[in-house]
């Protein structure tokens, strides 16, 4: 059995359903995401995990022992919130050291683990600031120390980085994931960011419509998304409409592609615009490669990379080139290219 | 129904005004009456202003309830500058401080040859001002169910009355005379000493539920709040006829003491021919006995002629008067600070 | 808009205030400086006499302590009963929330003598509690709960609830769901959340509400009137006495004055001491 383990979790709220069916488990020391646009039931899962909300059916055990009806100041859950929600009234210090106040610790005990928690977050120095003296970035880390400076079980992090701006998010997200790996501490991260998702965490599981679509690696949800909801939500994809010849083959824009069609009946291809190439027209194409043509319709520079539209037979296909690659000539008719193994189909959504 | 009966013969009171009032009808205008509200409006609307009325149609008297006799004293100092009453009638205690204010004029026998008529005493009320319009005395009113029944001031001391005792407290005038009566009761006279009353209204005051009825205590009684009020004798005869006997008065033979109001017109008056005709009036025999014979106050003018069976009614019956405490208000004036004072420090505060 | 031109809002309601508190209350300081004669007429004057009557006055010491004691206890008792109202208003998700914050304002909507005539109906001798209490056989002889300080003291904290209960929600800015949440994740237990976040998080609101609720109960006239049976001497009842029973303005005058300044100086302890809160 797992160190974390969701099993059937559900909630219902007046007229909705927030968390449908949510089963999970997480191993020690390890960090995982969960993923999904808003209202997906995330943070419900998440509250669910801290004691704050009480699920209506399954169960949550920490560790082998069931906590799902443990009040929340017993489960022992560090949780960083999204308004970081640090105590106005009280010093930096007695906000990190609140939680080991409620804990009977020592006087100077908790002094001690203060100084170190603040010293790991790097912030030694603010112990004796009010909240709102700390810049955005400052007010998270104390947030993080003092969920962190009780030695919680797992730390649940809701959202936490994204009142921050770009760049210091940049920053946080990296520290975070550091501090995380040289704890060795169980950690669950609520996100609608891909890229904090992506980067911070050892599996994503990714949440749509109250229940997880796909658990796995990083790598695993971004090369080989389960769901048509996945892969679109997870990095950006053409959803190209196909179809299937008299022998069963897939055709985009006139053209045969060396791709297995899904089951049953209307389906799109999913192709990663960085998986693209753009090559001339009469450039030849290797064997398990996909083409098709069409007319440059704009190039755009956008720092890091470029973005190419292009208008086929039956629609646009997006293309992402890094740069220094030359600009294709907007009006000229290319070759668009890319294994035929970065193409997923998907049956298309009736909804 | 005797009630109905005394309207009749107040009917027939005015039909037979005398001559002298007829013959001043050719005055108009309008007048302005200032005095109680309730039930010595209505009776006194009634009583002596609609047949003034009849007597002069060209004046119209404007009946203004004005509150208590000192919130009436009060409107006639702020409107000193400017009067907007022509007549009021009070109680003797604030008309005084009225009088030496210069807000009434004296009225001399010359113009006002009723004041003749009057009693010698209400004439001594007014000095040189306006005389007693009524005499009222303080009464105990009691719950008429009450058993056995009160038969005397001592018995407000009784152990089966303690906690149903209204009793208004000075500086109402109610309370001001209730301790002159005690002092009698207890051998003593208030013109020398209150020593005995305040400490045997000391002893009393365990037994009081209210020091301040209200909305009074006549009502107090009805509401079955208390047993026992002290309360004024023309009202408790009209309060006991209107709910058929349900409350009683006693006139304790232990004493009592007269209230008396005067009336009162306004120096600077603008209709002062009117007015001066209305006090005339107010005082004379036919209007006299028509209040009287309706609402129990006792005559002041001598020479009324009043049905003996409201004569009986009133502080006006032979065996009343006999039973009257000599006090006069002018100089229970000059003490009531003291005897409040006394009350509030000794006996209110008795628990 | 600039300041100056925003200064103009103020003008209507500078006007209205001038018209009806102003000059009224320079009637009042004019009447201070009145003599009563012996009788009780008024002596129309300048000095300084009925001032130092009333202040050298024990009675006067008396009133005032009277006065801030009642408010005291009533602003405490209705502080009591109105912050848990307060926080379940502010918290609460239930659709008739807009219905019960208007059933919890309802006592301000209805006139003062007929709340008290309902208290008369409660606590008196014969009235609900006593009558429930002696029917369970609690008590044998009723409880005397009106006309002395105990009646005055649950009627008044009831009359002031609804401005309590109004300036709390006004006031509760800073507490935040999530602070307490926060709180819980920690370790706390509810109990302990409530006095180490919400209360401390609570107090300019409570601060706010209690001055507001001590003002209202040392102005408050009806309700120690009918209720205290002339037992409860307050301030704001002997000021009534004294101009319309005693038709003394100039001792009533002097005492409003009196009272005034005393409010002036609660109100700016009051204000320093909130201003020390919220640091």
């Amino acid at each position: 059995m797992s160190y974390l383990e969701l099993s059937g979790l559900q909630k219902r709220y007046r007229d909705a359903v927030a968390v449908d069916d949510v089963s999970l488990s997480v191993e020690k020391g390890e960090a995982v995401a969960l993923l999904g646009p808003s209202g997906c039931g995330k943070t419900t899962t998440l509250r669910m995990l801290a004691g704050l909300v009480d699920p209506d059916r399954g169960a949550i055990r920490l560790d082998g022992a069931e906590v799902t009806r443990l009040p929340a100041h017993k489960r022992n859950m560090g949780y960083v919130f999204q308004s970081y929600a640090l105590f106005p009234h009280l010093s930096v210090a007695r906000n990190v050291g609140f939680g080991l106040e409620e804990r009977r610790v020592a006087k100077a005990e908790i002094a001690r683990r203060v100084v170190e928690a603040l010293a790991m977050v790097r912030l030694s120095g603010l112990d004796q600031r009010r909240p709102r003296e700390l810049s955005g970035g400052q007010q998270q880390r104390v947030a993080l120390a003092r969920s962190l400076v009780i030695r919680p079980s797992v730390l649940l992090l809701d959202e936490s980085l994204s009142n921050l701006d770009a760049k210091l998010r940049d920053t946080m997200r990296h520290e975070i994931r550091s501090i995380q790996r040289s704890l060795g501490i169980t950690t669950l991260f609520v996100t609608h960011d891909q890229v904090e998702a992506l980067t911070m965490c050892d599996r994503i599981a990714v949440m749509h419509r109250g229940r997880i679509a796909q658990i796995g690696s990083p790598e695993d949800i971004y090369e080989r998304p389960a769901t048509r909801f996945v892969a679109e939500f997870v990095g950006r994809a053409n959803a190209l409409p196909a179809t299937r010849d008299a022998e069963g083959r897939v055709v985009l824009w006139g053209e045969r592609l060396p791709v297995a069609a899904p089951a049953g009946g209307e389906f799109d291809l999913f192709v990663r615009p960085q998986r693209i190439r753009i090559l001339p027209i009469s450039e030849p194409v290797a064997d398990g490669m996909a083409r098709v043509t069409g007319k440059v319709l704009r190039s755009v520079f956008v720092g890091d990379h470029v973005e190419v539209l292009v208008e086929g037979a039956a629609g646009q296909i997006q293309v992402e080139l890094q740069s220094g690659t030359a600009l294709p000539q907007e009006g000229a008719e290319v070759a668009l290219v890319w294994r035929a193994r970065d193409t997923l189909p998907f049956p298309r959504e009736t909804a | 129904m005797p009630t109905r009966r005394l309207v009749l013969q107040a009917g027939l009171a005015t039909v037979a005004a005398p001559a002298l009032v007829r013959a001043q009808s050719s005055l108009s205008g309008t007048i302005t009456l200032m005095s109680y509200a309730g039930i010595f409006q209505d009776n006194y609307t009634k009583a002596v202003v609609e047949p003034f009325q009849q007597a002069h149609p060209g004046v119209k008297v404007n009946y203004v309830p004005g509150g208590t006799s000192a919130q009436m004293v009060g409107s006639a100092r702020a409107q000193k500058a400017d009067p907007q009453v022509d007549v009021t009638i009070m109680d003797v205690t604030t008309s005084s401080i009225g009088n030496s204010e210069g807000l009434f004029e004296k009225l001399t026998p010359a113009e006002f040859p009723v004041l003749n008529e009057l009693l010698p005493e209400a004439r001594a009320a007014g000095g040189d001002y306006g005389p007693a319009v009524t005499f009222d005395h303080l009464v105990l009113v009691y719950d008429a169910a009450l058993q056995p029944p009160l038969a005397k001031l001592a018995d407000l001391w009784r152990p089966d009355l303690k906690g149903l005792l209204a009793v208004s407290a000075p500086p109402n005038i109610q309370g001001l005379a209730l301790t002159a009566m005690v002092e009698k009761m207890e051998g003593g006279d208030h013109r020398k000493s209150i020593d005995a009353a305040i400490r045997k209204l000391k002893a009393l005051a365990p037994s009081v539920s209210t020091f301040e009825p209200n909305p009074d205590g006549y009502s107090l009684i009805l509401n079955g709040v208390v047993k026992v009020a002290t309360g004024w004798n023309a009202r408790s005869q009209l309060y006991a006829d209107q709910t058929g006997g349900k409350i009683a008065a006693l006139l304790p033979p232990e004493g009592s003491v007269f209230q008396i109001n005067t009336i009162n017109l306004t120096a600077g008056s603008k209709n002062r021919a009117a007015a001066a005709a209305f006090v005339n009036y107010a005082l004379s025999q036919p209007a006299q006995k028509a209040f009287t014979e309706r609402m129990f106050y006792a005559p002041t003018n001598g020479k009324a002629q009043i049905d003996p069976k409201a004569i009986a009614r009133t502080a006006a019956a032979p065996e009343s008067r006999a039973r009257m405490i000599d006090l006069d208000w002018n100089e229970v004036l000059k003490v009531r600070d003291q005897w409040n004072n006394r009350w509030r420090r000794e006996v209110v505060a008795a628990r | 808009m600039s300041d100056a031109r925003l200064k103009w809002l103020l003008l209507p309601a500078g006007l209205f205030v001038l018209a009806v508190y102003a000059w009224p209350t320079l009637g009042l300081f004019r009447n201070a400086f009145n003599e009563t004669g012996p009788t009780g007429a008024m002596v129309e004057t300048w000095s300084l006499k009925t001032t130092a009557e009333v202040l050298a006055d024990s009675f006067t010491f008396e009133l005032t302590l009277n006065s801030l004691w009642l408010s005291l206890s009533a602003t405490l008792l209705a502080l009591a009963l109105s912050y848990p109202v307060a926080l379940f208003l502010f918290r609460t998700n239930s659709r008739f929330r807009g219905l019960l914050a208007v059933v919890a304002i309802m006592p301000m909507l209805i006139s003062g003598v007929v709340r008290v005539f309902g208290w008369l109906a409660i606590l008196g001798d014969r009235g609900l509690v006593n009558s429930l209490a002696q029917s369970f056989g609690l008590i044998t002889a009723p409880m005397k709960l009106v006309f002395n300080w105990t009646g005055v003291t649950i009627g008044l904290a009831e009359s002031i609830m609804p401005y309590m209960i109004l300036a709390l929600l006004a006031g509760f800015g800073q507490l935040d769901r999530t602070l307490e949440e926060a709180s819980r994740s920690l370790g706390a237990t509810p109990m302990r959340t409530f006095l180490r976040v919400t209360l401390p998080l609570s107090l300019p609101a409570l601060a706010l509400a209690a001055g507001l609720g001590f003002v209202l109960s040392m102005s408050a006239y009806i309700t120690p009137k009918l209720l205290g049976g002339g037992r409860v001497f307050v301030l704001a009842t002997e000021i009534f006495e004294q101009a319309t029973t005693n038709t003394n303005w100039p001792v009533a005058s002097v005492l409003a004055i009196y009272t005034l300044v005393l409010l002036l100086l609660l109100l700016a302890a009051s204000n320093l001491a909130a201003r020390g809160l919220k640091r």
